[in-house]
């Protein structure tokens, strides 16, 4: 058998991630890029850097024939998503399919029943996973209604569509009409459907997900959870595996819903199921699916041992799952601390620019993914993640104080970063004890106790 | 229409040691300017063509000579770099497949001394099944083809070296 090249479909870190899994199972690569990507360390590690298109990723990253098309032309066998971009569009996946190329990730069946909010609360209640009260709306009425049963605070937001846009808090039965009509209205001119979402709101919850891994012969497992509780605006911060804030009981349920999706859907590849953990009255909703390996995945490899990418790519190719249930053993503590050209002082405001020192420091239990070097040109085009740093420990201090130690020593200079702000955040108490919901950090900001 | 380089270069060199800051020819359907210096404040955005009475529909030639550095050498008579204006690629606008011709067993769209307009379709790229007509964008002559049909090109590859009729 020839080798196997396999078309990396995505940028930054992750591209690095993949590469880097491919080289191990002796597969080549192929990376895609934008013409302002040409000088990434993914285009020096991959076999061949193909350039897609210029700069916007409409040209480039989410440019689906030029990225089929190159891919058939260098003879890629298989596409890798990564995460993002075109990861979890139904449409490519197709195209893929329809070209004869693999694309690692779901099939385009599980992407449209997972892509859509309405379909994948459908989906979770009939496998008798709880979904936060709510539900569609297409008129006021109906809205007034279903807003007695949800209770306030709730959210309103679009039923089509997502990215968050037109997503409103209602306080008060008072502001549901005004609230609900604005959503309405924006939800048609943006999504062509004036169907609004009503949400009950929880303000103290716990972002936990769980990790799943499906072949394509109806085998399924679960690899534990993580929190990611520590976000800005929907942005996560800082994720660890596992979590502290479950017991015994409430894990295995969390664990068990997980594989109630997988099993129903007969989920292929990575994917995690997200769920919302109201601490006080020990509540789990099923949030959604994500269908990709997700940026925080080493936390997950840190403490199960599994090189996710790895397994991900080989059940594309038909491999069948070689870990059993039984074989996943949860072994010590594991963080990520999300390193970004984000200014804290400014709101989080991006800060590219050329990279004039970078230099991450050896620390025993740490890993860096990270697409950054010295002279490196950090463009304005894309996220601003720089690196993600993975710290593991026999405890959950012990990945605290090492993830501190990796950030104390990193030298870096040219672009703003939030390093500060996540070393504020390791010291800070309400982090120590992981009392941190959701909410918090805006809520600090909001109270300037950041940065 | 014909210039003669000659001719021009005899021209230059005439009016090379003469007082003056622009010179204008013309016979038949050929003008010529020469300009040295500045150009005067008042013509900013005035183009060469517009000072070149042409009486349509004959083509115009305009071969303005680009102003000198006094003591500057002038370029040698018969020389052809000194109407010849600088090499310019025609790159790739998207990746995809080259295709030098509209189909299989066509002659190609252009070939290497063609005269091409800045609107002339020089080549196909096919993504997906999708063909793109890629244009010259500048007017001169082609001297290179770096394409060959079927070959996958990339975004920004260079498929064409053309050498431009104005002078630089």
């Amino acid at each position: 058998m020839s080798t196997r090249r396999i078309f990396v479909a995505n940028r930054g870190e992750i591209a690095v991630r993949v590469i880097d899994a491919c080289q191990r199972l002796g597969f080549e690569t192929v990376v895609g890029v934008s013409a302002a990507d040409k000088e990434t360390l993914a285009a020096k590690r991959a076999t061949r850097t193909v350039t897609l298109g210029g700069a916007r990723s409409t040209e480039s990253y989410l440019n689906q024939p030029a990225i089929v098309h190159a891919a058939i032309s260098t003879g890629c066998t298989a596409v890798h998503p990564g995460y993002g971009f075109l990861s979890e569009r139904a449409d490519f996946a197709r195209l893929c399919e329809e070209n004869a190329l693999i694309f690692i990730g779901a099939t385009p069946e599980q992407l449209e029943t997972l892509g859509d909010k309405l379909s994948a609360r459908a989906f979770a209640q009939s496998v008798g996973v709880p979904v936060s009260p709510g539900g569609p709306t297409k008129t006021l009425d109906e809205a007034k209604a279903l807003a007695i049963e949800v209770g306030y605070p709730l959210l309103v937001k679009a039923a089509f569509g997502g990215g968050g846009r037109g997503m409103k808090l209602v306080e008060r039965a008072d502001d549901l009409s005004e609230a609900w009509s604005v959503a309405s209205s924006e939800a048609a001119s943006s999504f062509g459907d004036g169907t609004v979402f009503l949400e009950r709101f929880v303000r103290a919850a716990k972002h936990i997900e769980v990790q799943i891994l499906g072949d394509r012969h109806g085998g399924c497992l679960q690899l534990g959870e993580r929190e990611c509780s520590l976000q800005f605006r929907y942005q996560k911060i800082l994720e660890e595996a596992p979590s502290s804030s479950l017991n015994a009981v409430d894990r295995e349920k969390l664990h068990s819903y997980a594989l109630r999706i997988a099993n129903g859907l007969k989920y292929q590849g990575l994917g995690t199921v997200e769920f919302l953990y109201d601490v006080d009255k020990r509540d789990i909703w099923f949030l959604e699916v994500n269908p990709r390996v997700q940026v925080e995945h080493p936390v997950t490899e840190a403490v199960t041992g599994v090189d996710l990418v790895r397994e991900q790519i080989l059940v594309a190719f038909g491999e069948p799952l070689r870990l059993a249930q039984s074989d996943i053993r949860l072994e010590g503590h594991a963080v990520e601390l999300r390193l970004t050209a984000q200014n804290p002082a400014n709101g989080l405001k991006p800060s590219p620019g050329r990279l004039t020192k970078w230099r991450p420091s050896p620390i025993g239990g740490v890993r860096w993914d990270s697409h950054m070097y010295e002279g490196y040109l950090f463009p304005p085009y894309y996220d601003a993640l720089m690196a993600k740093i993975i710290a593991f420990g026999q405890d959950r201090e012990t990945a605290l104080s090492r993830a501190g130690q990796a950030i104390e020593r990193l030298e870096v200079a040219g672009p703003i970063t939030n390093a500060n702000l996540l070393k504020q955040l390791l010291a800070s108490q309400a982090v120590i004890e992981n009392s941190v919901t959701t909410q918090w950090l805006e809520e600090q900001f909001a109270r300037r106790m950041f940065p | 229409m014909n210039i003669d380089l000659e001719e021009i270069a005899a021209v230059v060199r005439l009016i090379k040691g003469a007082e003056f800051s622009e010179f204008r020819y013309a016979k038949g359907d050929v003008s010529l300017v020469v300009r040295r210096g500045e150009l005067p404040a008042d013509s900013g955005g005035e183009t060469t063509a517009a000072a070149a009475p042409t009486p349509p529909p004959a083509p115009k030639v305009v071969a303005p000579v680009p102003a000198r550095q006094p003591g500057a050498p002038p370029r040698g008579p018969g020389s052809e770099t000194a109407l010849q204006g600088p090499s310019s690629s025609v790159t790739a606008p998207l990746l995809g497949s080259f295709y030098g011709a509209p189909k299989p067993g066509d002659p190609p769209f252009v070939r290497v001394g063609d005269r091409v307009e800045p609107d002339t379709v020089v080549c196909i790229i096919e993504v997906m099944k999708l063909m793109n007509s890629v244009v010259a964008g500048v007017g001169g002559t082609i001297t290179a083809v770096h394409a060959s049909d079927g070959e996958l090109v990339e975004h920004g590859q260079a498929l064409f070296t053309i050498q431009s009729v104005e002078p630089a």
